[in-house]
């Protein structure tokens, strides 16, 4: 129990001191962005409908695009063995028409932001 | 016979898709035609593949693509169907502003997927083949990228289609939970054992059932359908109307007729289907009646025709339901063809008054609508008289004979809307002078087969209706 009380009166301790330190030597420059319990671009309180940037969406498409590319390699590096070159090659075949698919996004200009 | 060769035709198509797609992007000269033309060579190479196909009993993929004579005769019919598509809208796109190598595309990978529909009786690679048509076709009502209502249908029929999809995966899923298989003819040998489906994989069955008669568009589930048709381009509600009804009719049927024979689910699923068919063929008609545009006239039809199909479904009647969607496609793309020949660049004159004096300014053009009309009405010379009488004879033999005289009362209500456009064409003053840009041989040259179409299976039917004997003698 004793031990237990130590710790925690330690560990507080060790707060307090620190949080009194950033206090005293920290550099004050607040700014809007900062004030925010989470800095991770998007404004905390905003409707629930707003208007979203196109472009932006579009690449997350394209992310998604490449991402489900890795998600069939690796079954397909633990299953080689067993498949050999015929699972090799339907799998090229995938990669292919993604492929295009990826030539044809970029022909369109989806990486032209105006 | 297992052979790579089973997957020859939906290759062919996508392959079609892929280079069209790719063209479109690379190609630098205004005038896109050239797409088309490599889109329907695609198609026409698909149609080779499923001739040569015939008899054969191709499968891959463990038997979870087949290519019986079901499959392939439907998708024969697909092939049909993309190249009216893609020939309707060779001048069309251009006119109405369509981007026309991202509607040879979509059209061909929207055929692809009514391909894989038909060709599994495996319920995986049925949604499968569902999102890949689902998805084309929202892509496809929306092409018309400038247009209110174009946007529109393109939304609610997203919105809507994602709704089905997500109802048939969940039936999917209490189906598989309950039966511990996703093959048609698994599920129903459980049945016949006479354990039955325990209660989830029932509903899980009607989950199905209603997702499939979304896409069908069959009461209650056809709201959508009237805006999507209406808004979509004139050569996408062709393919709309068509495909992805026979292929859900299609479906239906492989899962619905073994089902109807068993009792347990004969008494539930047959008389909620003959529910939905009464509901369907007069909710459609009913609704066509007050209807002052042609297309928004044509889309209730539309509907109340599944209401017809769905009658050869419950009768478990194949043929003539094959039958009927053969027919169904020439009248129906006949109809809508005239339709989009009635246009110039930026404007569609769809309104029923648009169509008033048409039988003195354009003769052969109201000549060729009105007999497609009078086809979808059912009177006798014509392709749609005989499709309805098959069905309808077929529904007595079996003992629906109430669901009988309920289709041909909501057929004689029919003819009253149908009719009130011929009467416009030939009967009524023009008031406006709805010109029509005539230079579009290739819609005349659809319009044409539609009409040989439907005048031949009117008077000889005879070869077809052996052939489509032929082909479900086998399987069912």
């Amino acid at each position: 129990m004793l031990e237990l009380t130590l710790s925690f009166l330690v560990f507080g301790l060790l707060a307090a001191v620190m949080i009194v330190i950033n206090y005293l030597l920290g550099p004050r420059k607040p700014n809007p962005a900062r004030e925010k319990p989470f800095e991770c671009g998007s404004p905390p309180l905003q409707a629930g409908i707003g208007p979203v940037n196109i472009p932006f969406f579009l690449v997350a498409l394209l992310f998604l695009l490449l991402d489900v590319e890795i998600a069939f390699f690796y079954p397909l590096a633990l299953a080689f063995r067993d498949r050999g070159f015929g699972g090799l090659a339907a799998l090229g075949t995938f990669i292919l028409v993604l492929a295009l698919g990826f030539v044809y996004a970029w022909k369109k200009g989806i990486f032209r932001w105006s | 016979m297992t052979t790579f060769m089973a997957l020859a035709p939906l290759l062919t198509v996508v392959f079609g898709a892929l280079v069209v797609l790719l063209l479109e992007a690379f190609m630098k000269r205004a005038n896109r035609e050239p797409l088309g033309y490599v889109a329907a060579l695609a198609l026409l190479a698909a149609g080779f593949f499923v001739i040569r196909s015939w008899n054969r009993d191709l499968d891959y993929f463990g038997g979870r693509l087949v290519l019986d004579r079901f499959s392939l005769l439907l998708i024969a019919l697909f092939v049909i169907l993309g190249l009216f598509v893609l020939l309707m809208g060779l001048k069309y796109a251009a006119r109405q502003g369509m981007n026309l190598g991202e509607f040879c595309g979509l059209v061909l990978l929207a055929v692809a997927g009514l391909m894989i529909m038909v060709s599994s009786t495996d319920w995986l690679v049925v949604f499968l083949g569902l999102e890949v048509l689902s998805v084309a076709s929202y892509a496809l009502s929306g092409l018309k990228k400038t247009d209110r209502t174009s946007s529109e249908a393109a939304a609610k029929y997203f919105l809507m289609g994602s709704f089905a999809g997500a109802f048939f995966v969940f039936g999917l899923a209490l189906v598989f939970g309950t039966s511990g298989s996703l093959d048609f003819s698994t599920l129903l040998a459980g049945g016949v054992s006479g354990a039955g489906l325990a209660p989830a994989g029932a509903v899980g069955l009607g989950l199905i059932l209603a997702a499939l008669s979304f896409k069908i568009a069959i009461a209650p589930f056809h709201m959508w359908a009237p805006d999507v048709y209406e808004g979509a381009p004139t050569p996408v509600t062709v393919f709309l109307t068509v495909g992805p009804k026979a292929a859900g009719l299609a479906v239906l049927f492989r899962l619905l007729v073994p089902l109807l024979r068993n009792e347990p689910f004969a008494a539930v699923f047959g008389s909620a289907l003959s529910l939905m068919a009464v509901l369907t063929m007069f909710a459609g008609n009913l609704a066509a009646l007050r209807q002052r545009s042609v297309k928004r006239m044509l889309a209730y039809s539309s509907i109340a025709h599944s209401g017809y199909l769905i009658v050869a479904v419950i009768a478990g009647d194949g043929p003539s339901l094959v039958f009927y969607l053969v027919v169904y496609l020439f009248m129906n793309a006949g109809a809508f063809s005239v339709l989009a020949a009635m246009s110039r660049k930026g404007v569609e004159y769809t309104a029923l008054d648009d169509f008033a004096g048409l039988g003195r300014r354009y003769p052969w053009l109201a000549a060729c609508l009105s007999v497609f009309l009078l086809s979808l009405a059912g009177f006798p010379p014509t392709a749609g008289f005989l499709a309805k009488f098959y069905v309808f004879s077929g529904a007595v033999r079996e003992g629906h004979v109430a669901l009988a005289v309920a289709a041909v009362l909501a057929s004689l209500i029919s003819v009253a809307y149908y009719l009130k456009v011929i009467v416009f064409m030939y009967m009524k003053e023009d008031q406006g002078e709805a010109a029509i840009d005539q230079e579009n041989p290739a819609l005349y040259l659809v319009i044409f087969l539609c009409l040989f179409g439907v005048v031949q299976l009117g008077l000889w039917p005879g070869n077809l209706l052996a052939l489509i004997r032929q082909a479900l003698s086998a399987a069912f």
